[in-house]
């Protein structure tokens, strides 16, 4: 589905992703990880076209997409839902939720996926009239998971969805990235919860100083005494028993 | 003058009705400001172009004045999206906003001031052009004690609220106004939702220029239209938008009417030579008090 070849970007004279590649199948989760400033969200940002590439090729579906613009990469199908922050403060929670299925047409079909989402986090519905400033930071999360739904995704890319949120409410976002990777879209998760991503994903990158270190089945990589050491601490099981509840 | 509730009525109410107009020019500052982060220093040119234009096709081609007026605003918004995409476009890529990489935008906002200003001399000369505007047909309002409100004015003041209510719902009930509030509020987010965003801010450049034309075209009957007076608009457009709060929109409009009403009241009883002071008076005023401004909100809710 997506193809990443030998990348470089990065801000003006600072080149923070130094050769890239990453191949994503249809379907299924896969995690991007990473410690702070090593490039994971640059590498989201080259892919949804928010930065420009200075060396290498992005192709989605078989289509060059390295040179369209964001809006044009979104139509495609490709979506980036960026850190909880960034939802729109002056803008209702339905409103925000409209605002993700801009580039749609379907009238019927965005009032079904908004019912949707509200199904998914039906917190949302509780405060759909609510101004999306006055929301906590658990529901500005799922706020943004939810519009990033509205557009109806082919690829949906998630920045770090557990930072700086309680395991409770991270458990239960975890869940519903799940069943939306069931429902049939990949997803690409950025983390610095390195445990929990692998035990959501199917398949890893550990990147470190823009490039790609590691790659490999996340099973695999949650074993790897090299990511263990770096990245992980502790047991996986509880974490594991948490998910499946759901 | 002596002092009788009568006149003063009057003052407020004319005051009340250029100081719409003043707030009409405001909201397009604000709007720009909103949406590409800069201070267009050379909307008072838009401004008297589309009085120009405004001139232009209700005499020497003959529309009525209504029809002239959205001619005006059309052909404005025109000529500012053509200057948006042609000369600001490639300086706010660069961004900066007010750091020094911000000055360039500034500059070229200056610059082109200067060169429009030539420009509409080139073209309209030097001198001041009466509109003789055909107003038969709106009534004369007739308030009591023998205050009468003249067609222009009258006109002014429903055209004026058309335009906030068409601006309003605009942004408040409308796909493009959702995309306008959303890129004047976040461009990254904007372009994620997978908004054309260069589109929506040449959209808003347009619209903001549109609504300074609208402001000449209402102004040219009351005063007439001339080559300079660009500049006196732009400097009481910002002292509104300052006042009601920079990037507010409602602020914008109320600003606008504490400076229309403020300056005319100063001209009625302090010094009529000095009327061009009290707006800058009530902005000093209002930025000793509330340095945001009146309606200015600090969580940066825009548009």
């Amino acid at each position: 589905m997506l193809q990443v070849n030998d990348v470089h970007a990065g801000y003006g004279n600072l080149k923070i992703l130094r050769g890239v590649d990453m191949s994503i199948s249809d379907g299924g989760i896969v995690t991007l990880l990473g410690g702070n400033g090593t490039g994971k969200s640059t590498l989201l940002k080259a892919i949804s076209g928010l930065i420009p590439l200075m060396k290498g090729q992005i192709t989605f579906d078989g289509l060059d997409i390295s040179k369209l613009k964001p809006h044009e990469r979104v139509r495609l199908g490709i979506v980036q839902v960026t850190q909880a922050k960034e939802a729109y403060p002056a803008m209702s929670v339905e409103e925000n939720l409209v605002l993700g299925a801009y580039t749609r047409k379907d009238r019927e079909a965005i009032k079904v996926d908004l019912e949707r989402v509200y199904d998914f986090f039906p917190v949302l519905r509780e405060r759909r009239k609510q101004m999306s400033g006055t929301l906590s930071g658990g529901e500005v999360q799922m706020l943004v998971i939810g519009r990033g739904m509205m557009a109806k995704p082919k690829m949906l890319m998630l920045d770090e969805p557990s930072a700086a949120l309680a395991p409770k409410v991270v458990l239960e976002i975890f869940a519903n990235i799940n069943r939306i990777a069931k429902s049939g879209v990949t997803i690409l998760i950025v983390e610095q919860n390195v445990r929990m991503a692998l035990i959501l994903a199917q398949y890893g990158y550990i990147i470190r100083d823009g490039i790609i270190l590691i790659e490999g089945n996340a099973d695999m990589l949650i074993k790897d005494p090299a990511v263990k050491e770096s990245f992980l601490g502790g047991s996986v099981a509880d974490v594991s028993r948490g998910l499946n509840k759901k | 003058m002596a002092f009788d509730l009568n006149s003063l009525l009057a003052f407020i109410i004319f005051g009340v009705t250029i100081g719409v107009v003043y707030g009409i020019v405001a909201l397009g500052i604000s709007l720009i400001y909103s949406g590409l982060d800069i201070v267009h220093f050379a909307h008072g040119e838009m401004y008297m172009f589309g009085a120009f234009f405004g001139l232009v096709l209700a005499e020497n081609v003959g529309l009525p004045y209504p029809v002239a007026l959205v001619g005006a605003m059309i052909i404005t918004a025109v000529v500012g999206m053509l200057v948006e995409r042609v000369f600001y476009r490639r300086l706010t890529r660069a961004g900066g906003g007010y750091t020094v990489a911000g000055m360039g935008m500034i500059i070229c906002g200056f610059g082109m001031s200067v060169a429009m200003v030539n420009v509409a001399y080139f073209i309209w000369g030097a001198e001041a052009e009466p509109f003789r505007a055909n107003l038969d047909y709106i009534p004369r309002l007739q308030f009591p004690g023998d205050i009468e409100v003249p067609e222009s004015y009258v006109l002014t003041a429903i055209i004026s609220v058309i335009l906030m209510f068409t601006l309003h719902y605009f942004l408040r009930y409308t796909k493009p106004g959702l995309a306008v509030r959303a890129v004047a509020h976040n461009k990254d987010i904007a372009y994620l939702m997978g908004i054309n965003v260069p589109l929506m801010i040449s959209l808003i450049f347009g619209v903001a220029c549109a609504l300074a034309a609208a402001a000449g075209v209402l102004i040219g009957p009351m005063q007439s239209v001339q080559v300079e007076m660009g500049y006196l608009m732009l400097m009481k457009a910002f002292a509104a938008a300052v006042v009601g709060g920079f990037g507010s929109l409602p602020g914008a409009i109320i600003g606008g009417i504490m400076v229309g009403v403020f300056e005319n009241l100063g001209a009625a009883y302090i010094s009529a030579s000095h009327k061009d002071i009290y707006a800058f008076l009530l902005l000093i005023l209002v930025l000793m008090i509330k340095p945001s401004g009146l309606f200015g909100v600090e969580a940066k809710v825009k548009a």
